[in-house]
């Protein structure tokens, strides 16, 4: 979610008004924006914009314009979207370039001087476009320019990366295109986009903007002409909010493109959404009339055409999240103010209840506490030194359900790098912890694990174990067989233990659960190599059970 | 209370050891620990415990410690105080028959080889007896035997001591013979052990004379000290008393069964779920991206679907479970809309990566499960479940967390009933007196909303978000009526409810820390 950074002087500015914190607030609650550091000694405030879908409210000029009530249709506003003068700047884009990087969209600001604090803005939402929206410049890139040094037509082509050279920005001396991709720091932030490309496009003759420049060439460069194209209808607008005189550039294609082989930008991409009046009442259980409805989305900014309870609805082109009627549904609720619905129950009956499985694990857990067991709770990410290593387990030996372990293939850290497949290397880490705590220790955790289980669709099997482990001066087998024995006598049912031999378990003390000839556990005294790995100092025995089998 | 009530309570719990060690010590001319060991006719354990007892009741007090060096016998010297040691035995056999074959002397089987070589070679070092023909011992020196006569005199003096002497109450000479054989940290060897051990003297305290005359003005009643299945079938105890304990001593400590804390909140989120007629669902650990997201509209391209955001399982297993129908028909929903009567996201969709598995970043997950699965109409459901995130684990951020969520579907639903769902939670799971509604943004909800709530303890909070299924979520899946999705952050309020800040906490592997927050709160009224 992108953070954008503003002064709460250039914001009062845009919405011809003055603003407090508490103002503020109100105001970005209905563009889904919070504050998140308000410093007004620094005239500087930190605002979070959680609404993924709408990369035209990222900057302070795009919250303005949602939040000002507007007055009249965009298109009034913003006549640039328009495609009605021929514009006299021209881009040509070659046939070469759709293999890397196919499109371009373009326009020209006048008559607006950039100053300082502008300058930052723009570059700003120039940032913020690029990263948070076209995925770190992959989709999306773009460039600011002084207009006065280019001269039309400007051509959009591949060129060598080892043949063409320039002087670039804040370097003294001349270097080749693949130079600065390696060594200029724009050049380093843009090479992602080009990985594997062998020859690279760019625009020729070009100058980066200073403050002071009252007219710049805008160009936004990707791989998608719908992103593209957006990105150049919020940077017109937000210009055009600024005072600027936006022209637009006739865009000449070599190949076929949605918007056809010759089109101006910015464009109006804008799709109408077609909703009913019943629709909308249904979704909001309310009972609005036309005129509500058409005066409150009017209010927000969208265009509208009745036709009886039919409502064609249109948004600016500087926005393209209206996919489905519904969009246009929380539109009216937010314009309208969701305080202004009452909540209501619904009226319709349910039977609550717990699954089978958790109401037999609960019903488990408080028949272990009565045994004197302290239930415990444990993280399910762990190492392969805790899961493997310290349990002195074959990790290759795959038919112990233990060593099928789900491995993350991109990890942070190694310290949460596996998902447990057993409950005892948990129930371990807390005794390694806790030799402080007095003895005897009796505890357990009935939880989640998850193994691998390539025979079946799923590929993995999340299952509910309980384990349980005891530890102190004279904890041994028959101890622990005595409480699991106290357990099954609860459940009503036979069990028998069948011995065994497990890496993690003392040889002879170790045997597997086994109810109706089914193995559903095991329990065994640790074997002290296992204790030395914890640093557990106790004498400690634990049994393991996979509850779904009992 | 009163002293003499106090007095009473004081006299009526003594051990019978401790009235014996008093009755002995009213009289005793010395009070220090060989005396009372020596003469109380109690036992040396049983000295030690009537002492500590006392001492504990400030009946008596510690006047002065010394160190002393004691003497007592091994297992060995024991044996030899019995027996007399091996080289006077086979002395005294020389003597009595004039002469022994040396043969004879290592065939006896009244000691262990080794005595019995080492007795041999001592006799001959002596100089007490002489090797005449035919390998056999005569005694030629008696005098040169009374280096063992004093070794078994210093041995029966110690036995009659029972065993246990200072090492000053010996001669100097009887000094001289104990370093000879005591016991250098082997634990077989030697006859003597010398341990400094530290000797107390006491004094009696201003209560000891009150005490001790309550206890000597006692009738002599015997009391028994537990009661057995034999003295309750025999009937002995009638008549008798039972010895008073010190009920204010500690007692010794254990756990417990008890159930973990932040589980027991769970707990009771689980009850109050319920309670309002919500059904648990349940889904996996590992889940494959369609159920996580693209069930759910995320498009494939979304930025929270990187590497950097979510858990891939290794060597990228594809989940096989998942219906092709219901692949495509999802598929459609995010190229062009499909039949939702949305427009789409406009990109290919990848119907191979959709099926690869991930660990579930979000619980919404399992709700597109139940849609898909064909839900109750209408139905409430809810879910506790374990979630992962590409995060750095730090004080807000465990490694893996519980997330609580869930769907309410019907003909009924719509934005209101959806206000009026989370105005309940609110009052019923957060108790808060007043409540906000806020747009959100999900990609799954539209409209979407958070909710904020000022709860009594912590004030304002954002307590969940919410929203109705978008028709490219629901259609695909199967389901053509309103959905309520719903999702609350309840972790500070288990924090705040266990006084912990830190969320690592509530997975703390302390046992100590656990048993701390293992208290059982009462709801107020």
């Amino acid at each position: 979610m992108p953070t954008i950074e503003v002064t709460l002087s250039d914001f009062e500015s845009l919405l011809k008004e003055k603003l407090d914190q508490g103002k503020l607030e109100d105001f970005l609650e209905k563009v889904k924006g919070e504050v998140k550091d308000f410093m007004p000694e620094t005239d500087s405030t930190k605002i979070e914009l959680n609404d993924t879908n709408r990369p035209d409210l990222w900057s302070p000029e795009g919250i303005a314009r949602q939040v000002r009530p507007a007055e009249k249709p965009w298109l009034e506003t913003y006549p640039f979207f328009e495609q009605k003068l021929k514009p006299a700047a021209q881009v040509h884009i070659s046939n070469a370039v759709s293999a890397v990087r196919p499109y371009l969209a373009a326009c020209i600001s006048r008559n607006m001087s950039v100053t300082e604090p502008i300058l930052e803005q723009l570059i700003q939402v120039q940032e913020k476009l690029a990263d948070s929206f076209g995925r770190n410049r992959q989709m999306v890139s773009i460039g600011l320019y002084r207009l006065k040094k280019i001269n039309f037509p400007v051509y959009y082509d591949l060129v060598d990366p080892e043949r063409t050279a320039f002087v670039p920005l804040g370097f003294e001396t001349s270097m080749t295109l693949r130079e600065i991709i390696e060594k200029h720091p724009k050049g380093i932030a843009y090479a992602n986009t080009l990985a594997g490309a062998d020859q690279f496009p760019i625009l020729k003759d070009a100058g980066e903007v200073e403050a002071g420049d009252a007219e710049l060439f805008v160009e936004v460069t990707g791989t998608d002409l719908r992103m593209v194209t957006l990105a150049i209808n919020i940077f017109a607008a937000n210009l055009a909010d600024r005072g600027a005189d936006i022209e637009a550039v006739e865009l000449h294609y070599a190949q076929e493109t949605d918007f056809g082989t010759v089109f101006q930008t910015p464009y109006d991409l804008s799709e109408p959404v077609t909703l009913t009046l019943s629709e909308l009442n249904r979704v909001l259980g309310e009972t609005v009339t036309v005129d509500e409805a058409v005066n409150s989305l009017k209010s927000y900014g969208l265009d509208i055409d009745t036709e009886g309870e039919k409502m064609t609805v249109r948004a600016a082109p500087y926005r393209d999240d209206l996919m489905h009627p519904i969009d246009v549904v929380e539109d009216f609720a937010i314009s309208r103010g969701y305080d202004s619905f009452d909540p209501v129950l619904p009226s319709t009956f349910t039977v609550g209840a717990l699954s089978e499985i958790e109401q037999f694990s609960d019903a488990l857990r408080h028949v272990m506490t009565s045994l004197g067991f302290e239930e415990v709770v444990s993280n399910i990410l762990g190492s392969s030194e805790d899961f493997i290593e310290k349990m002195a387990l074959n990790p290759e030996d795959k038919t112990r359900p233990e060593t099928r372990i789900v491995e993350i293939e991109n990890p942070m850290t190694e310290r949460f790098s596996l998902l447990r497949s057993w409950i005892l290397p948990s129930l371990l880490r807390v005794e390694g912890t806790s030799s402080k705590a007095f003895y005897p220790h009796r505890i357990f955790e009935a939880g989640e694990v998850a193994r691998l289980a390539p025979e079946t669709p799923d590929q993995t099997e999340t299952t509910i174990q309980l384990g349980a482990l005891i530890a102190h001066p004279a904890a041994n087998f028959s101890e622990l067989h005595a409480l699991l024995d106290a357990l099954f006598s609860r459940l009503k049912g036979a069990y028998q233990l069948d011995p065994a031999t497990h890496p993690s378990f003392i040889p002879g003390r170790f045997g597997h659960i086994v109810v109706d000839g089914r193995e559903v556990g095991l329990i065994g005294e640790i074997q002290p190599a296992v204790l030395d790995f914890w640093q557990i100092g106790m004498p400690t025995a634990a049994f393991e059970l996979m509850v779904e089998k009992l | 209370m009163s002293e003499e009530i106090e007095l009473s309570h004081l006299v009526e719990a003594l051990h019978p050891l401790e009235k014996q060690l008093l009755k002995f010590l009213a009289d005793a001319p010395v009070m220090d620990d060989p005396n009372i060991v020596a003469h109380s006719g109690l036992k040396t354990t049983q000295v030690s415990t009537a002492v500590e007892w006392l001492l504990a009741k400030k009946v008596i007090a510690v006047s002065a410690e010394e160190e002393t060096a004691m003497v007592r016998l091994t297992e060995i010297g024991k044996k030899y105080s019995s027996t007399k040691n091996p080289v006077l035995r086979m002395a005294e056999e020389i003597l009595e028959r004039g002469e022994v074959a040396i043969r004879e002397l290592q065939q006896r089987n009244d000691m262990e080889a080794e005595e019995k070589s080492r007795a041999i070679g001592a006799l001959k070092s002596s100089g007490a007896v002489s090797v005449i023909p035919g390998g056999r011992f005569k005694i030629s020196d008696e005098s040169k035997l009374s280096p063992f006569r004093d070794l078994q005199n210093v041995i029966d003096l110690l036995n009659e001591k029972e065993g246990l002497a200072p090492l000053s109450d010996f001669s100097n000479s009887d000094q001289a013979i104990i370093e000879t054989y005591h016991r250098k940290r082997s634990p077989s060897k030697g006859i003597f052990r010398v341990d400094l051990e530290v000797k107390r003297s006491y004094e009696k305290t201003a209560l000891f004379r009150p005490v001790y005359e309550k206890v000597a003005s006692e009738k002599v009643v015997t009391t028994l000290s537990e009661l057995t299945p034999e003295i309750l079938k025999d009937g002995s105890w009638k008549g008798k008393a039972f010895r008073k304990y010190n009920i204010q001593l500690p007692p010794p400590r254990m756990g417990g069964g008890a159930l973990h804390p932040y589980k027991a909140f769970l707990d009771q989120v689980k009850t109050k779920f319920i309670s309002m007629g919500f059904s648990e669902m349940r889904g996996p650990l590992v889940e494959s991206e369609f159920w996580d997201m693209d069930a759910l509209f995320m498009p494939q391209f979304h930025p929270a679907r990187e590497i950097h955001d979510v858990y891939f399982v290794k060597n990228k297993p594809h989940d096989n479970s998942i219906p092709k129908a219901m692949i495509d028909r999802v598929a459609a929903a995010h190229e062009n809309g499909g039949e939702s009567g949305s427009r789409g996201w406009r990109y290919p969709f990848d119907s191979d990566r959709t099926r690869r598995l991930i660990l579930r970043s979000q619980g919404t997950s399992v709700s597109a499960r139940v849609l898909g699965e064909g839900p109750a109409n209408p139905g409430k459901y809810f879910s506790i479940a374990r979630c992962f995130r590409y995060d750095q684990v730090d004080a807000t951020h465990a490694p893996d967390f519980f997330q609580v969520e869930g769907i309410v579907l019907g003909e009924d639903i719509h934005f209101r009933t959806l206000l009026g769902l989370l105005t309940l939670f609110a009052k019923e799971v957060a108790k808060a007196d007043k409540i906000k509604f806020l747009p959100a943004y999900f990609p799954f909800t539209e409209p979407s909303v958070e909710m904020h709530v000022r709860h009594p303890q912590l004030g304002w909070m954002e307590l969940g978000g919410a929203g109705l299924f978008r028709p490219e979520v629901t259609g695909p899946l199967g389901v053509d009526v309103p959905v309520i999705a719903w999702g609350l952050g309840l972790d500070r309020m288990a924090m705040i409810a266990l006084g912990i800040s830190d969320i690592r906490d509530l997975f703390s592997a302390d046992l100590g820390l656990i048993r701390e927050k293992q208290c059982i709160r009462r709801a107020e009224r």
